[in-house]
């Protein structure tokens, strides 16, 4: 490790182990992609290189945008490693439950907000459930965990990430689902656009109807 | 209750075969005929007229062999889909006429099912998330409330597919020719890896391996560089899928099933995870009519009969279309 400080295991993931650092009073994260011992040494190394890089780039262009998310402090390719920033917060999926509806309905609209500057920014998450979203003291948002996010402005795709979203709050008591999505929706169109906010809902509508949405995209190719 | 005997036809594409298993899960008969194109792919008529000219001498040639009169069968079990429309008919008409005049049950089978049941009868393993892996097919399955979810699928061409195709053009021929030429290979040059969470996608892959033999990299290394990008991407999803489903067992079913490679990256993999790893035997790896007798039964036995009216083929029959009844009687 470059940073003489010890770690903890804060996520193991499919592919990447998330833990925690602190550097000369620093906090940081660092996202791991650990090497497959039944990938070819060549091959394991260049995909594992490729999909840091591919992260990376995506954080910056969102920095860029303004769309909040932990930055990047320093890349180390030769381990396949990001050290971020670690941000000071709870997952939103673990809030839901407990806070009053005004506070629901500001944080789901702020979060449509963030989700509609990301797609602007043609990013599209990949993985966008509550899991992958913290909450700071403040109320702060931050979208976390770009390792599925692709670069695209492919309606599907972008409208993948709300159909995520709103199944994602499944666990959730119905009436917050309710009253999350509306708000997010009223957030995320204040900064897409109206039109490009409906565009988007009918092919949630569509994704929804065809359950695990395979057979429309195989149409495609 | 006696031992049911059932027999099952199989007929999605290259293959017409007739299997005959029974409620013992014995294996009676398993006879099998595949189209071999003079050159290229499979057409679909060309398949189906080799499949009606010699359908009857099939089902003759099982009987034969199982030792039985047809009068015996207690049910007549054929793929409904997915497969090829004109390949698929050939085998419904003849399942329709024997069930109709012997007056036993129709048994509509799900092909992809069938490769799963015949992998968890002959390697047995109880419930595992299964790796699907053929010239038609490749998805990562497992079963849940009632049915086989699918974990991730490609989205695109099948793996088999990829592979096939890559051969033929390359003109060494379609599978195993392509893994055989990759061992006499080492270097390796990055390909398109494209895994999207449990999803795969070849058809990129595939282009840009034959781009990379027409810009005279050696047939040996694109092999090489194919056949790893390849099996690494269904390794890591089925990876992702082992831990998502919570499973310890893994199956590998379908044709590629028989890929030497494919089956060692996998055992390296489930070393990981304290996962153990089984495989469909190579006589039923590829497509068979003993695997839609033996998943016949097991219709027979949940009761997934359906009448000759209602039994239209079903060329883009999804695995979680089908009812898997069975699984919760203990089967």
């Amino acid at each position: 490790m470059i940073f003489e400080a010890e770690s903890k295991v804060i996520r193991i993931g499919a592919e990447a182990v998330v833990s925690k650092l602190e550097w000369n009073g620093l906090k940081l994260v660092s996202k791991h992609r650990v090497p497959k011992p039944y990938r070819m040494p060549d091959l394991d190394k260049w995909v594992r290189d490729r999909r840091t890089l591919h992260e990376a780039k995506i954080i910056s262009m969102l920095k860029k945008s303004g769309v909040p998310c932990p930055a990047i402090v320093l890349m180390d390719r030769s381990e396949s490693t990001l050290y971020m920033q670690f941000i000071e917060g709870t997952e939103l999926r673990n809030l839901l439950h407990d806070l009053p509806k005004k506070v629901i309905e500001a944080l789901a609209r702020s979060l449509g907000e963030i989700v509609g500057r990301m797609h602007l920014t043609h990013v599209a998450h990949g993985d966008l459930t509550t899991s992958n979203i913290l909450v700071d003291k403040e109320g702060r948002l931050y979208i976390i965990d770009f390792g599925l996010s692709v670069v695209t402005d492919d309606l599907e795709e972008l409208a993948v990430d709300v159909h995520l979203l709103d199944r994602s709050l499944d666990s959730a008591h119905h009436s917050i689902r309710e009253i999350f999505m509306r708000n997010f929706l009223k957030g995320y169109s204040s900064t897409v656009g109206r039109e490009q906010a409906l565009k988007i809902m009918e092919k949630v509508k569509e994704i929804r109807r065809r359950g695990r949405y395979v057979e429309e995209r195989r149409k495609k190719h | 209750m006696g031992e049911k005997i059932v027999l099952g036809i199989e007929s999605t594409a290259h293959t017409f075969g007739v299997g005959i298993a029974t409620s013992e899960k014995r294996i009676l008969a398993n006879v099998n005929y595949t189209y071999r194109p003079p050159s290229g792919g499979i057409h679909p008529r060309e398949a189906a007229q080799h499949h009606s000219k010699l359908a009857p001498k099939a089902v003759k040639e099982a009987l034969e062999k199982a030792g039985i009169s047809p009068r015996e069968l207690d049910g007549i079990a054929f793929s409904i889909g997915p497969g090829m429309g004109p390949c698929l008919r050939v085998g419904a008409t003849v399942a329709r006429a024997l069930a109709l005049s012997l007056g036993k049950p129709l048994l509509p089978v799900n092909h992809g099912i069938a490769h799963i049941e015949i992998g968890r009868l002959t390697a047995g393993c109880r419930d595992p998330v299964i790796l699907y892996v053929a010239g038609g097919n490749t998805l990562i399955t497992g079963y849940l409330d009632g049915r086989y979810r699918i974990f991730g699928e490609t989205l695109d061409i099948a793996a088999g597919n990829c592979l096939d195709v890559f051969g033929i053009k390359a003109g060494i021929g379609p599978m195993p020719a392509p893994e055989e030429c990759a061992r006499r290979g080492g270097k390796f040059h990055p390909l398109p890896y494209r895994v999207k969470g449990m999803d795969v996608s070849f058809s990129g892959l595939l282009t840009a391996a034959l781009k990379a033999l027409e810009g005279g990299m050696k047939l040996e290394d694109v092999c090489f560089s194919l056949t790893e990008t390849v099996y690494s991407m269904l390794t890591e999803t089925l990876e992702r899928a082992l831990a998502f489903s919570g499973k310890s067992e893994i199956l590998i079913v379908g044709g590629l099933a028989r890929s030497r490679r494919l089956g060692e990256m996998i055992e390296s993999m489930a070393r990981l995870h304290d996962a153990r790893v089984y495989r469909v035997p190579d006589q039923y790896a590829g497509d068979n009519g003993a695997m839609i007798a033996w998943t016949g039964v097991l219709y027979l036995l949940a009761g997934q009969m359906i009448h000759v009216e209602e039994s239209r083929i079903r060329p883009r029959y999804r695995i979680d279309e089908a009812e898997a009844a069975w699984r919760e009687m203990g089967l």
